[in-house]
């Protein structure tokens, strides 16, 4: 009888743990899920402001289809892109094609003085910033999930409701700015 | 700011970064004192410009200064042969043209030296000054 | 990490003692000299921090409401200039804070400045001035100064401290002029109080009291709204992750001479630089809201990277001084400095012209840029719902 009682009470014990432990994971990942919400509009802003950026400046850049077509393809690119992995992969192409865009902008100063171009410009390049700033965010709040769901004892509860790792946001940067102007 | 003779709201006109205010309804033009000195480039030659306009010996009526309300002196603009009288005001905050006193300057082409004032009136206001001859 | 900060700011906390210190003996000193019963010293106490209390709760409830209006700010949407919302919505982004509200100030000194009790009712204010000048690196610099200062709840501890300082001025003042008035009636009432030797030296001690306790004061706010200075520094460039934005942006301000119209010496500290300070006045270090740009400047150009902890060893390197940030916020994180944005044309007649456009789209104006290159602005009073092109005639709709 007495066993049974204790046994009673250390399920139940058992129970509330793992409720608490779960409701915990939910809750990161809820972060986690909002953190790239945030990013994820930003993308999308970034998505639409590319077409009207391109139409305004094709008129003034006739010799620069290639570098117009790379964004463009790019940008399809990252918009059918699936998943946060391969999306910043995507992304990574995108922001690359869109610097080199921008640094042969340099080259047109009539296009530079267009005031309907230098407000997308001015729109495109706070998207950027903030895709930057949100990033920085989206990846603090995964390392603390990854963390949670990796250690002890928290990693049995996410075990048994397949909580699963969620991926960095990783945009290379690294050689992303080493313009080549030809002229 | 409002129109010295009719009260109306006046409408700013800009050209090549150069300001004059200007009323739709009597056609009258203000030019402020500080759009001179970014016309001259030159805080002194702009303000040699308003002061060494001599003063007229009429008995007008004239308007109040937009800008500081005390009232507008006549002076004399343009040579001493052909006398054309315009507002000024007396701190030196700026010049006022009615509307045909803008035509006539511009018709005679002299009213500062290095003809700046001239230009940017004669270029700001080209459709008026076609449609008057 | 900006938990840690607002958590740790014992030295803020202890100078606001202090200040409330200065306050109660005040209270006291002039309860004991009215009455000799001790007493008559509590209700002194309690009378200054009554007074203190109506005060306070008067700048809390709609403190930032008459400071904003005080600064003739001017609430604006997004259409006059895109690129301020632009910059405070990243820096929002990057400090995980609410958009605070925009106002733009028509004034053609350069400053900015922030307010609120908390990041859920803040606002930032830049003048027209300032907001002309600026590069975009360095405009987000200032407005990453503000929300740090927002983060790091500053307004709070300033509106506090102010309000004391306030209150403790207008003590003194009454006391003081209550004694002026009373010791004349007294001469030609020739009415002997007979107080006795003690109450005579109570009476000394409290105008002595009445004399030195606003200066004192003054210098522990300002002692207070310095260090809070630094740290607003340190937190731009943090956000930032370019120092240097700040540093030219100081730069640029440091080099106007006219002080705003609209600020005075207690609302001084809320401002990015001290609005007051006119050019050859050299304010000696205690009594000044602001430290000097050049020192704030020096030590953002000193820093090697963007971190808490890169500000706190430059600002030792270049003031000798103890730092300035909580020990908390020193935690090893490496912060690299970002490469810099387009640089502004420095063309002072465009610049010129930029502070006005500000200065009209504030007060609602509408812009048409004619196709002939005329561009016309028209007042939000104007009455006609079209306007003609003087110059080559084309009719436009307003």
């Amino acid at each position: 009888m007495n066993i049974l009682l204790l046994l009673i009470v250390i399920i139940v014990l058992f129970v509330v743990f793992v409720i608490g432990i779960y409701n915990a994971l939910v809750r990161l990942r809820n972060q986690v899920k909002n953190a790239w919400s945030q990013i994820d509009v930003q993308l999308k802003r970034r998505h639409d402001l590319i077409p009207n950026l391109i139409e305004t400046a094709k008129g003034y850049m006739q010799h620069e289809r290639g570098t117009l077509e790379a964004v463009t393809n790019a940008r399809s690119q990252a918009m059918g892109a699936k998943g946060v992995a391969e999306s910043a992969k995507a992304e990574g192409v995108l922001g690359k094609a869109l610097s080199k865009f921008l640094l042969t902008v340099e080259a047109y100063p009539d296009l530079k003085a267009n005031q309907n171009f230098l407000a997308l410009q001015e729109e495109l390049s706070s998207t950027e910033n903030k895709i930057a700033f949100s990033r920085q965010a989206y990846n603090d709040q995964v390392l603390f999930f990854n963390n949670k769901i990796q250690m002890f004892p928290s990693n049995i509860v996410a075990g048994m409701f397949n909580f699963a790792k969620r991926d960095f946001f990783e945009i290379d940067t690294a050689e992303k700015a080493v313009p080549k102007v030809s002229f | 700011m409002d129109c010295p003779a009719c009260k109306n709201a006046m409408i700013i006109l800009e050209l090549d970064q150069v300001e004059t205010d200007y009323c739709t309804n009597c056609g009258g033009i203000w030019l402020d004192a500080g759009e001179l000195e970014l016309l001259f480039a030159d805080t002194a030659q702009a303000q040699q410009l308003v002061a060494s306009l001599q003063q007229a010996d009429v008995e007008v009526r004239s308007h109040p200064c937009p800008i500081c309300l005390k009232k507008m002196q006549k002076v004399l603009a343009a040579d001493e042969n052909q006398p054309l009288v315009i507002d000024r005001c007396p701190k030196g905050h700026g010049l006022w043209f009615d509307r045909g006193e803008l035509s006539q300057i511009l018709a005679r082409g002299n009213f500062d030296k290095e003809k700046k004032v001239i230009k940017l009136l004669s270029e700001m206001f080209s459709h008026k000054s076609e449609a008057k001859k | 990490m900006w938990e840690q900060i607002r958590a740790n700011k014992r030295n803020s906390i202890l100078l606001l003692a202090l200040m409330a210190a200065v306050l109660a003996l005040l209270g006291w000193f002039i309860g004991r000299s009215i009455s000799p019963d001790p007493i008559a010293g509590l209700f002194g106490i309690v009378i200054a921090l009554i007074i203190w209390m109506i005060l306070a709760m008067v700048s809390f409830s709609s403190g930032d409401a008459i400071f904003l209006t005080a600064s003739k700010a001017v609430p604006v949407t997004k259409a006059v200039h895109p690129q301020l919302f632009n910059v405070v919505e990243e820096m929002a982004i990057a400090a995980q804070m609410p958009m605070p509200k925009i106002y733009i100030i028509n004034d053609p000194a350069p400053n900015a400045f922030a307010t609120g009790r908390n990041p859920q009712n803040a606002s930032v204010a830049i003048t027209a001035g300032l907001l002309g000048r600026l590069s975009r690196d360095e405009l987000q610099g200032v407005i990453a100064h503000e929300m740090s200062h927002i983060l790091h709840r500053d307004i709070l501890f300033v509106t506090i401290a102010g309000v004391m300082l306030g209150t403790i001025t207008l003590i003194s003042e009454i006391f003081l002029r209550g004694m002026f008035y009373s010791s004349m009636t007294r001469r030609y009432s020739s009415r002997n109080r007979g107080g006795g030797q003690t109450q005579t030296i109570m009476l000394v001690i409290a105008i002595v009291a009445a004399i030195l306790a606003p200066i004192m004061a003054t210098l522990l706010y300002f002692a207070l709204s310095r260090k809070r200075e630094y740290l607003a520094d340190a937190g731009s460039a943090r956000l930032t992750r370019y120092p240097e934005g700040l540093a030219s942006a100081l730069e640029k301000i440091s080099q106007n001479k006219t002080p705003l119209s609209v600020a005075n010496k207690i609302t001084a500290p809320m401002y990015i630089v001290n609005p007051l300070q006119k050019k050859g006045m050299k304010l000696s270090d205690l009594t000044s809201t602001h430290p000097p740009i050049s020192q704030r400047v020096k030590i953002l150009r000193g820093m090697a990277g963007a971190s808490f902890a890169n500000y706190s060893d430059a600002f030792k390197k270049t003031t000798k001084h103890s730092t300035p940030i909580p020990s908390s916020a020193l935690k090893e994180e490496t912060v690299q400095i970002r490469t810099a944005g387009p640089q502004k044309s420095v063309d002072s007649k465009k610049q010129t012209r930029d502070i006005g456009d500000i200065m009209q789209k504030t007060l609602g104006f509408s812009f048409i840029n004619c196709s002939c290159g005329l561009k016309i602005k028209v007042p939000p009073n104007y009455k006609s719902p079209q306007v003609q092109c003087p110059r080559c005639g084309t009719v436009s709709a307003v």
